[in-house]
C-alpha cells in the first residue's frame, strides 16, 4: 500500500508541479532595491553574458560596439566604420602595414592615460594567448609597434583586408592594470560603462563612466539580470524590468507600461543544402565519414526550393510576421550583396523539378527520381525553439512542391556531424566578411567544424575570395566580396530565408534611441546595449 | 490458493450499508478493472490508428482556447491538442508495455535463478539489484538514455532496462519462501524433477505477485518516460510525447495559454491512476492475502 501511495503522490506532484512551474518562476523576483529608479534601469537581454569571461582579450564583446572597452574603430548606424579610440587610419599600398592615429586625452576607468602602448599590449597579449580567443584571429599579424605616444603600426605577414574588422572587434585593455583573472569579471576599459558587480549567472551591474571621452551616459546604473525567457516575461508583466528580450511569438502580447520594439539585425537564417553527391571521405584524422546528399546535390532541387518557397508566409507562420524575407546577406552589411529574386514561383519550381526528372509517380505527394524520394532532413539545435519553428514552417511551405523535409532537433555535437549529409538551420550575422570565406571556400570542407559543411566547390568563388582578402583597400575588397556572392548565388548552396529582427519589451519611461542603434549582430538579445550610452529616462 | 477467493463471497459489509447481492465487492472490482482497461485500450488503439493530419500543423488555427471544435485547444503551430494528447498517450502506453515486458522477463529470470541456484549467483543478482536501486532512478534513466544517443531509442532502452530490480526482489523472495516450504521439499523427496516442481508448485504461487508487479510497473514506466523527455533527455521535439508537450507548453504558460499544459497533464494523470487501479484490484483478486498487509 505504501508503494502505491508513493506512486500516486509522486505522479500528482509531477503533473501539478509541471502545471505550476510558471507560477513558481514568478517567485524569482528581482529584489526591490535602488537599482530601478529615476536614473537606474534593470534589463534582461538573454543569457549571452553569462557564458563567458568579460575580458576582451578572451573574446568578450567583439561585435563592434562600445560597452566596457572600446576598440580602435567601430561600426556606426549606417554600418560604416568610424574611428573609436583611433582618430584615423591608413593602409599601405602593399596592404601589409596599417597605421592608426589615436585620439588624445582619453583615460581608462582606473585613471591611467590611454596611449599607443596599451594598444600594443592588448594585441600582443591576444597574439600570445590566441588559444583563449576564438573571436579574434590575429594569426596574420606579424608585429604591432608604437611609433609614438599616439600612433600604432600593425604589420601583417600577408595582405589580409579583413584585418580592419578585427580592429573594430578587439577592445583595448590598459597595459598597467591588466590582470587576466580579475578581468574575467571586472575588466577595466575606456568605455562608457564600468563594472560594479558581477555575479555569474545572476546579475551584472554597470555604472556610468563619468569621464567617458564622448560624455557621460545619462543613465547612471544598469543592472542586467539572468533568468529564463518565461520568467523574464512574468517579471515584465509585474513591472519589474525596463527591457525584456522576447521571442517573436511573444511580440503580440500586451504588457502594461511597456511597448514592443522590433530592431533590425544583420542576422540571417538559412538552411545549408549539401552540394556533394553521397560518398565516403577520409578526414584529416584518418576516419572515414559519409558526406553528401543525393537529393540536395541536385541543383534543380536547390533552385526549386529557393524560388518556390514563399518566404513571407514562412515568416508569418514561424515568427508571427517578425523579420524580413532574405535571399542573401542583408544590406546592413557593407559587403552584403542582396541578390533579390522573386520567390513563391511555384509553377516554375515544379517545372524545374519535372525537367530534372523528379516526378511523383505513386501519387503520395512526394516526387521521386530513379527510386529516390525527393526528401531530406533538416536539423535544428534543441536549445533554439525559433530555428525549429522556422524549419517546420519551411517544411510545410515546400510540401506542395513535392519536396519532403523532415525536421529534427538535436544537440550541436550531433549537428556538426550531420551537417555534411543533411540540411541544418544556421544563423549568421557578423561584420566580418570572412564568413563568406568560411562558408564557401572549397578548402574548408571537412577541415573546420561549421565551415563549408555543404562541400561547396567553385573555382571562381575561391579566386574572388582570395582577391578580396588580399585587396589593399576596403573598396576593392568589398567589390570582390560582392562579386563572390553573385558567383555562388547561382548555385544556391544555402536556402536563405529571413533577416530576423530582435524583439524587446521596452518600458515606456525609457528611450533607447532607436536612431543610433546599429543593426544588431548575431548575439541573441545582447546587441540592444550597443548604444546604451545614448539612452534616456523620460521624467 | 484455491479457496481464498471465497473470502470475497462471504465478506461482511458494514452494518449501515445494506448488502447488495449483485454489486458485491468482487463484481465492483471487476467492473472497475473493466472500465480502466477499456479507457486505456481505447486510447492505445485510437492513438495508433489516428491519421497524422488530425494533429498536423495548421498555422491558421494558432492558440485557440478550448472550444467545441478543439476540446483541448490548439498550440503554437495550430495543432489540435486533443488528438495530439491521444496520440501521445498511446505512444506512452506502447512504451509502458515494452518496458513491462522487458523488465518482467529480466525480473523473472533473475529472480528465479537467484532463488533456485543461491550462492554466488544469488549474491551477484542481489548486488545488481542493489546497484540499480542505489542510484536515483531518474539519474540512471538519464545516463542510459544519454549513452544510447537520446531520442526514441535512448528513452525506450532506458525505461525498459531500469524497472526490473524491484520486481526481481519480489520474485526472488517469493521463490525462496516456497522453495523451503514443506510440500515442495516433499515433492523433491517423492522424486519430482526441478522442472516439475517449478511448473506445478512454484509457477502458480509466483504468478499473482508477478502479474500484479508487471501491471504496477506500467505507470512507473509512463511517468519516467514523461519525466526524462520533459527534462530534455528523451524524445526530441518532432516526436509526439507527453514530456515534449509539457515542456513546450511551459514556454507559453506565462502568457496565459494554460490549456496546453492542463489537459495533457490530466490525461497523463488519469492514465497513470487507472493503471494503478487495475494493478491494485488485480492484486486483490489474485492475491487476497495482501488485504491483510
Amino acid at each position: 500500500m505504501r508503494k502505491k501511495r508513493i506512486l500516486i503522490i509522486s505522479c500528482i506532484i509531477f503533473t501539478v508541479s509541471v502545471l505550476l512551474v510558471a507560477c513558481g518562476k514568478e517567485q524569482k523576483k528581482i529584489k526591490k532595491d535602488s537599482s530601478r529608479n529615476s536614473n537606474g534601469i534593470v534589463c534582461y537581454v538573454g543569457h549571452g553574458f553569462w557564458e563567458r569571461s568579460l575580458d576582451p582579450v578572451k573574446g568578450a564583446f567583439s561585435y563592434g560596439y562600445d560597452f566596457i572597452n572600446n576598440a580602435l574603430i567601430r561600426v556606426n548606424a549606417k554600418s560604416e566604420y568610424e574611428g573609436d579610440l583611433a582618430e584615423s587610419w591608413e593602409i599601405s599600398e602593399d596592404a601589409l602595414v596599417y597605421i592608426y592615429q589615436l585620439k588624445k586625452g582619453i583615460q581608462f576607468q582606473d585613471g591611467t592615460e590611454f596611449t599607443a602602448e596599451d594598444v600594443v599590449f592588448t594585441y600582443e597579449t591576444v597574439m600570445a594567448n590566441q588559444g583563449q580567443n576564438e573571436n579574434i584571429d590575429l594569426s596574420k599579424l606579424k608585429k604591432v609597434e608604437a611609433l609614438d605616444q599616439h600612433t600604432v603600426q600593425f604589420t601583417l605577414t600577408e595582405p589580409f583586408s579583413p584585418f580592419l574588422d578585427t580592429t573594430a572587434q578587439l577592445g583595448i585593455v590598459p597595459s598597467d592594470g591588466y590582470h587576466s583573472k580579475d578581468y574575467d569579471q571586472r575588466p577595466v576599459g575606456t568605455g562608457p560603462w564600468k563594472v560594479v558587480q558581477y555575479d555569474t549567472e545572476q546579475q551584472l551591474i554597470v555604472e556610468a563612466n563619468e569621464n567617458y571621452f564622448e560624455g557621460a551616459p545619462e543613465i547612471k546604473r544598469v543592472t542586467f539580470v539572468d533568468m529564463d525567457n518565461e520568467a523574464a516575461f512574468s517579471n515584465a508583466q509585474s513591472g519589474q524590468l525596463d527591457i525584456v528580450m522576447i521571442q517573436p511569438s511573444y511580440a503580440s502580447e500586451v504588457v502594461n507600461g511597456m511597448h514592443v520594439e522590433k530592431l533590425e539585425t544583420m542576422d540571417v537564417r538559412n538552411i545549408s543544402l549539401p552540394c556533394r553527391k553521397p560518398e565516403i571521405i577520409t578526414n584529416a584524422k584518418g576516419e572515414s565519414e559519409e558526406v553528401g546528399n543525393i537529393v540536395t546535390s541536385d541543383i534543380a532541387v536547390r533552385k526549386a526550393l529557393a524560388i518556390g518557397i514563399n518566404r513571407q508566409e514562412v515568416i508569418n507562420h514561424a515568427f508571427d510576421g517578425v523579420g524580413k524575407p532574405a535571399e542573401g546577406w542583408t544590406d546592413h552589411l557593407i559587403w552584403g550583396n542582396t541578390i533579390e529574386y522573386q520567390d513563391s514561383q511555384v509553377e516554375e519550381a515544379k517545372k524545374l523539378l519535372e525537367e530534372a526528372g523528379w516526378t511523383d509517380k505513386d501519387g503520395d505527394g512526394i516526387r521521386e527520381k530513379d527510386g529516390v524520394l525527393c526528401a531530406f532532413k533538416v536539423y535544428t539545435p534543441s536549445d533554439e525553439q525559433d530555428r525549429y519553428l522556422l524549419a517546420v514552417a519551411v517544411a510545410e511551405n515546400v510540401r506542395p512542391l513535392g519536396i519532403s523535409i523532415e525536421v529534427k532537433q538535436t544537440t550541436w555535437d550531433e549537428i556538426t556531424k550531420e551537417a555534411y549529409c543533411e540540411g541544418v538551420v544556421w544563423g549568421y550575422g557578423q561584420y566580418s566578411p570572412m564568413v563568406i570565406d568560411s562558408l564557401f571556400q572549397s578548402e574548408h570542407f571537412m577541415i573546420q567544424a561549421y565551415s563549408n559543411t555543404n562541400g561547396y566547390e567553385n573555382e571562381r568563388v575561391d579566386n574572388l575570395i582570395a582577391k578580396a582578402i588580399s585587396a589593399n583597400n576596403q573598396k576593392d575588397a568589398v567589390a570582390a566580396w560582392k562579386e563572390a556572392q553573385v558567383a555562388y548565388a547561382e548555385d544556391y548552396p544555402y536556402l536563405y530565408l529571413v533577416n530576423i529582427e530582435h524583439c524587446y519589451f521596452v518600458s515606456d519611461r525609457l528611450d533607447i534611441s532607436v536612431d543610433t542603434q546599429i543593426p544588431h549582430p548575431h548575439g541573441h538579445g545582447i546587441p540592444i546595449i550597443c548604444n546604451m550610452k545614448d539612452w534616456k529616462i523620460r521624467q | 490458493m484455491n479457496q481464498p477467493t471465497n473470502i470475497f463471497w462471504n465478506q461482511k459489509e458494514t452494518e449501515d450499508q445494506p448488502i447488495d447481492i449483485f454489486w458485491n465487492r468482487r463484481r465492483k472490482t471487476f467492473l472497475s478493472i473493466g472500465i480502466a482497461l477499456l479507457y486505456l485500450i481505447t486510447m492505445l488503439l485510437v492513438g495508433l490508428l489516428l491519421r497524422p493530419e488530425s494533429y498536423g500543423v495548421n498555422y491558421n488555427a494558432k492558440f485557440i482556447p478550448p472550444c467545441l471544435k478543439h476540446p483541448f485547444g490548439t498550440d503554437y503551430m495550430g495543432r489540435d491538442m486533443f488528438f495530439r494528447s491521444v496520440k501521445v498517450l498511446s505512444n506512452s502506453i506502447v512504451i509502458g508495455i515494452l518496458a513491462s515486458i522487458v523488465s518482467s522477463l529480466v525480473a523473472l529470470i533473475f529472480g528465479v535463478v537467484a532463488a533456485m541456484k543461491g550462492g554466488p549467483i544469488d549474491g551477484l543478482v542481489n548486488w545488481c539489484v542493489d546497484l540499480c536501486m542505489g542510484i536515483p532512478h531518474i539519474i540512471l534513466l538519464i545516463l542510459i538514455s544519454f549513452m544510447f544517443g537520446r531520442g526514441g531509442k535512448g528513452v525506450m532502452i532506458a525505461v525498459a532496462l531500469t524497472h526490473w530490480p524491484e520486481l526481481t526482489r519480489l520474485v526472488r523472495a517469493e521463490v525462496l519462501q516456497i522453495r523451503s516450504s514443506q510440500y515442495v521439499q516433499a515433492s523433491y523427496r517423492m522424486g519430482k524433477t526441478k522442472f516439475q516442481v517449478a511448473k506445478s508448485h512454484m509457477f502458480p504461487q509466483v504468478l499473482p505477485v508477478f502479474l500484479v508487479g508487471v501491471v504496477l510497473l506500467f505507470p512507473h514506466a509512463i511517468m519516467h518516460e514523461a519525466a526524462i523527455t520533459f527534462l530534455g533527455f528523451g524524445f526530441s521535439a518532432e516526436v509526439p510525447a507527453i514530456g515534449v508537450i509539457l515542456s513546450e507548453s511551459m514556454k507559453h504558460i506565462a502568457s496565459g495559454k494554460w490549456w496546453m499544459a492542463v489537459f495533457p497533464g490530466i490525461m497523463l494523470l488519469l492514465a497513470v491512476l487507472l493503471f494503478d487501479l487495475v494493478g491494485e484490484n488485480l492484486k486483490r483478486l489474485l492475491n487476497p492475502n495482501s488485504g491483510n498487509e
